[in-house]
């Protein structure tokens, strides 16, 4: 397909995976963070993005884009973020254009990153990376997914769960690197 | 019919069989109430682990032997108030009830609510009227405030555990040896006090209970020792006692007819093995010195009161794992255990089943094992030669053969042999315990290194031993020793804890998965199991699973200090820094001698950025275990923070002197001196340190840092790519990469420099 000159990246993202498979040195950062979302029907809301349970989901409730605020207390480095889509059982409900905002709050969001989904049946994994080593994790305050529309036009949207992943801290504290090797990690903790 | 009733009461504990006992008691206290049939009556269900019903039946007694076992059941309920309340009530002319054994319970409940000195004040005094009484200097040296085992065990000693055997010796031993165990009931009364507590008890213990009710002959029991009846609660005495006691105890001439000295004697017979079950755990040199044959008895004795030791031992460290002896009764609660814990009983009697015929279990019991063995044997002699009944009681006799016993009369000079030897061991293991409590690991390895290779060889000393490698963060060496002491003895859960948290630093995932299987299986319901499987799922990094199993570990025994401290761990590794405060505070209430708990907070406060209260918490944990290089170099991280560079320098120096293969302190070291800008320091450090960790990528890294802050980016370049090599975590992966994008801009800007 032609690739769209918006955003700027914009990838397709097709299938997904059955299984959640996330690196060692990643940590799930929700449990900071303040969830909420723009619209949502009754029984359906923002806590079933969270409840680790892929039959239930959130659906929205209004004039697209619709919009999953995550908000944190201070800056924190994110790197991955998840979302269980399912086109075989939410048809139109199921997003296709998503964009992911990152900023201070509502006022200065600025798009990061840009996906097309194409039927997807599963996890769908988004890297905020860049291709810089420097940008490796988007530190950040809030971060905002926003579904801008929806397979075969659908007005309403779908999001069966949603994990967002950073970087995991130094297990000792007030250093400046991680340690490695096994002589160091064996003293540098008493259990 | 009373007498009848009471006989048949006694035979049952005897032979444990409980509900029997507390049948024919609550008829017997039916028909004839009065104080002492209460005694007898709480002393059965106290045995059958029902310490409720000894609490409701025995309030507002006035009789010792009833106070003390009131207090016991009041300890076991965790009514620390009214313990006190009945062991010293406020008329302080009144003596404390059973001698040692009251003091002891009274140290306890002293301990258990903050007020230390009392505590060490009642457990130098159990000490000094039984010098066998080792619970009690465990006590003390969990609290810190022991004397040498050298003063404690010595010439004094000795006259005073002859003493007391000899005592005891007499007809009456057989009921003393059953007296010993908590339920004393009713000779309690006729005990002294002062007579060491213990031993006599043992021998004596339950002659002397019984006289008070029985009409039994007892000759002894009046005269033994005052070592009151108070053996109850340690008196784990004789096991086995029980057991071929059972029948008679007390008088000689009746003891053999199986008839219950008096409800002494059987409950002692029950103590004992409760008691023993508690050592079982143990493990401990169980000796039983067979002195022709009678040690076993003698040990078995003795070992009563190491089980029940053990189980004070036990119950005072935090380390409970008296359940996990008792297994056999299943009784699985840990201080019930201690106490009387019925399943202890019922371990002892399985195990003193297993032993023999009329061996008391002892030998088996002997984990307590240290000195008891000895004393057995002096017990047995003197069993032997005090009453034919007696000597049955005691259940000690070694080889059974003995039961009888009526004949073996120790010489006085065997009894002095025997009691120097007692104590000649009991020297060795107290000074090793009170030097490993106080972190000189070294020097509690080297004593331990004199004991004789059978005491060596037995669960509790390996363990031991393990213990103090571990504290010396040598952990290749505790796992070997742990390893050695679950071969001596599988089913003791005493240490495991410990040895499950080597295995987790070590990395053995399947050892430590394997070892948690096995615990768990031996007992369900002791903490040491359930520590054991939340360091396996920790390891794992599946924190919140160990969380739980911690959380239950914690839930089977409240006085475990490891178990609060492990959970606290698991908070800071989830980041519920408000729990995990609260744990390790939990952990400290218990035992405030627990640095791991010092150290844990002092970890929360150097995250949480709160420097001031990290270097207090580090410094206690330091003023505690002043030899770990760990707590040192953390130290010196806070002082660090405090911006107190000074000092915090001179703390590395200390922790790289303390353990030289720590690289820690040097690295943090090198870290100190780039934030006083003396980078030629920093970088001779981390060069020293590379020799020693070559792998380690932090080195580099920093190296790297330094070398940019030089301007000499060739260096700086060659050491941020080693540091890439070594593969750093992601994070540190993003910030080398940063830092060498940056080390570019100088070489782009200075067009010519030729960087790659």
């Amino acid at each position: 397909m032609a690739e769209s000159s918006e955003g700027e990246e914009e990838g397709k993202l097709t299938g997904g995976n059955p299984q959640l498979v996330v690196d060692d040195d990643l940590r799930d950062m929700a449990k900071k963070a303040a969830w909420s979302v723009s619209s949502c029907k009754p029984g359906n809301g923002v806590s079933s993005l969270r409840d680790d349970n892929l039959d239930t989901y959130w659906q929205s409730d209004g004039a697209q884009p619709h919009l999953v605020n995550i908000q944190f207390q201070k800056k924190v480095k994110l790197q991955l973020v998840v979302l269980y889509v399912d086109f075989k059982l939410d048809e139109s409900y199921t997003p296709s254009k998503i964009s992911i905002r990152a900023g201070d709050g509502f006022h200065n969001l600025k798009e990061i990153k840009t996906v097309e989904l194409v039927k997807p049946t599963g996890w769908v994994y988004i890297s905020l990376s860049g291709t810089d080593p420097r940008e490796t994790f988007v530190n950040t305050f809030m971060l905002q997914i926003a579904v801008l529309s929806n397979h075969l036009n659908g007005r309403d949207t779908h999001l069966r769960q949603i994990k967002v992943y950073g970087p995991r801290p130094n297990p000792i504290p007030h250093q400046p690197f991680h340690f490695t090797s096994t002589e160091f990690i064996t003293y540098s903790i008493l259990r | 019919m009373e007498a009848i009733l009471a006989d048949s009461v006694r035979n049952s504990l005897q032979q444990l069989m409980y509900r029997n006992a507390i049948f024919m008691c609550e008829r017997l206290c039916a028909e004839f109430p009065s104080e002492k049939n209460l005694q007898l009556l709480a002393s059965c269900y106290l045995q059958n682990n029902q310490a409720h019903c000894a609490y409701h039946i025995l309030k507002g007694t006035h009789i010792a032997e009833c106070r003390y076992l009131f207090a016991l059941a009041c300890f076991q309920m965790d009514l620390l108030n009214e313990a006190e309340a009945a062991l010293s009530p406020n008329e302080s002319n009144v003596e404390v009830p059973n001698g040692a054994a009251g003091h002891f319970l009274l140290g306890l409940v002293y301990r258990y609510t903050d007020r230390k000195q009392s505590a060490i004040n009642h457990f130098n005094q159990a000490l000094s009227l039984d010098p066998l009484l080792w619970a009690a200097y465990e006590e003390l040296c969990i609290l810190g405030a022991a004397e040498e085992a050298t003063l404690v065990f010595d010439d004094g000693a000795s006259l005073l555990i002859q003493k007391q055997y000899l005592q005891r010796g007499l007809p009456s031993q057989s009921s003393q040896e059953t007296n010993e165990d908590h339920e004393i009931t009713s000779n309690r009364s006729s005990v002294s006090d002062d007579v060491s507590p213990r031993k006599l008890k043992h021998t004596y213990g339950n002659n002397l209970r019984e006289m008070s009710g029985n009409s039994y002959a007892t000759t002894s029991n009046q005269p033994l020792h005052g070592g009151p009846t108070s053996l109850p609660f340690y008196s784990t005495p004789s096991p086995m006692a029980t057991q071929a006691q059972l029948s008679g105890v007390r008088p000689p001439p009746v003891c053999r007819n199986a008839l219950p000295n008096g409800p002494n004697m059987r409950t002692h017979g029950a103590d004992v093995s409760q008691r023993v079950t508690m050592n079982s755990a143990v493990a401990g040199p169980r000796r039983k010195f067979v002195d022709e044959g009678k040690l076993r008895k003698v040990s078995e004795r003795l070992f009563s009161d190491s089980g029940q030791r053990r189980s004070m031992r036990l119950a005072g460290e935090s380390v409970n794992a008296n359940s996990s002896t008792s297994v056999a009764s299943g009784n699985g609660i840990s201080h019930s255990s201690k106490y009387l814990g019925g399943s202890k009983l019922n371990s002892v009697v399985s195990r003193s089943s297993t032993l023999r015929k009329s061996h008391p279990s002892s030998s088996e019991i002997a984990d307590e094992g240290n000195h008891h063995g000895v004393y057995g044997e002096s017990r047995l002699n003197v069993t032997s030669s005090t009453s034919s009944p007696c000597g049955d009681n005691r259940s000690l006799e070694p080889e059974g053969a003995t039961s009888s016993h009526g004949a073996v009369i120790l010489s006085s000079s065997k009894v002095a042999d025997g009691a120097s030897d007692i104590l000649g061991l009991l020297r060795l293991l107290g000074e090793g315990f009170r030097l490993s409590r106080l972190c000189r690991c070294q020097d509690a390895l080297s004593i331990y290194m004199k004991l004789p290779q059978k005491h060596y060889n037995t669960g509790w000393v390996l363990s031991q031993v393990g213990k103090a490698y571990f504290e010396m963060v040598d952990y290749l060496e505790a796992d070997r020793a742990f390893s050695r002491a679950r071969i001596a003895s599988p089913y003791s859960l005493d240490g495991m804890d410990i040895y499950s948290t080597v295995l987790y630093h070590l990395k053995e995932d399947m050892k430590l998965s394997y070892l948690a299987q096995e615990l768990i299986s031996t007992d369900r319901l002791a903490s040491q199991s359930w520590c054991a499987m939340g360091n396996c799922y920790s390891l794992q990094k599946d924190h919140e699973t160990a969380l739980k199993n911690f959380q239950r570990s914690v839930q089977l025994n409240s006085r475990f200090a490891y178990a609060h401290t492990l959970c606290g761990h698991e908070y800071v590794a989830l980041e519920d820094f408000e729990n995990g405060i609260k744990s390790y505070q939990s952990a400290l209430r218990i035992d405030s001698r627990h640095y791991n708990a010092w150290y844990g907070l002092g970890m929360i406060y150097l995250r949480q950025e709160k420097f001031e209260f990290s270097e207090h918490h580090f410094r206690m944990a330091f003023q505690i275990n002043p030899l770990s290089s760990v707590i040192m170099s953390y130290l010196g991280t806070a002082l660090h923070a405090l911006r107190r560079n000074d000092e915090a320098l001179e703390m590395m120096e200390r922790a790289v002197l303390a353990d030289k293969k720590n690289p820690l302190p040097l690295y943090q070291k090198a870290n100190i001196l780039v934030s006083i800008d003396d980078l030629d320091g920093a970088l001779a450090v981390l060069e020293e340190l590379k020799e020693y960790a070559p792998c380690e990528s932090s080195i580099y890294a920093l190296m790297g840092n330094i070398y940019k802050r030089r301007n000499m980016y060739d260096n700086a370049m060659l050491h941020f790519g080693l540091a890439l090599d070594l593969k750093p975590s992601a994070t540190d992966v993003a910030l080398i990469k940063a830092a060498i994008e940056k080390l570019h801009v100088p070489d782009e800007i200075d067009e010519g420099d030729s960087m790659d």
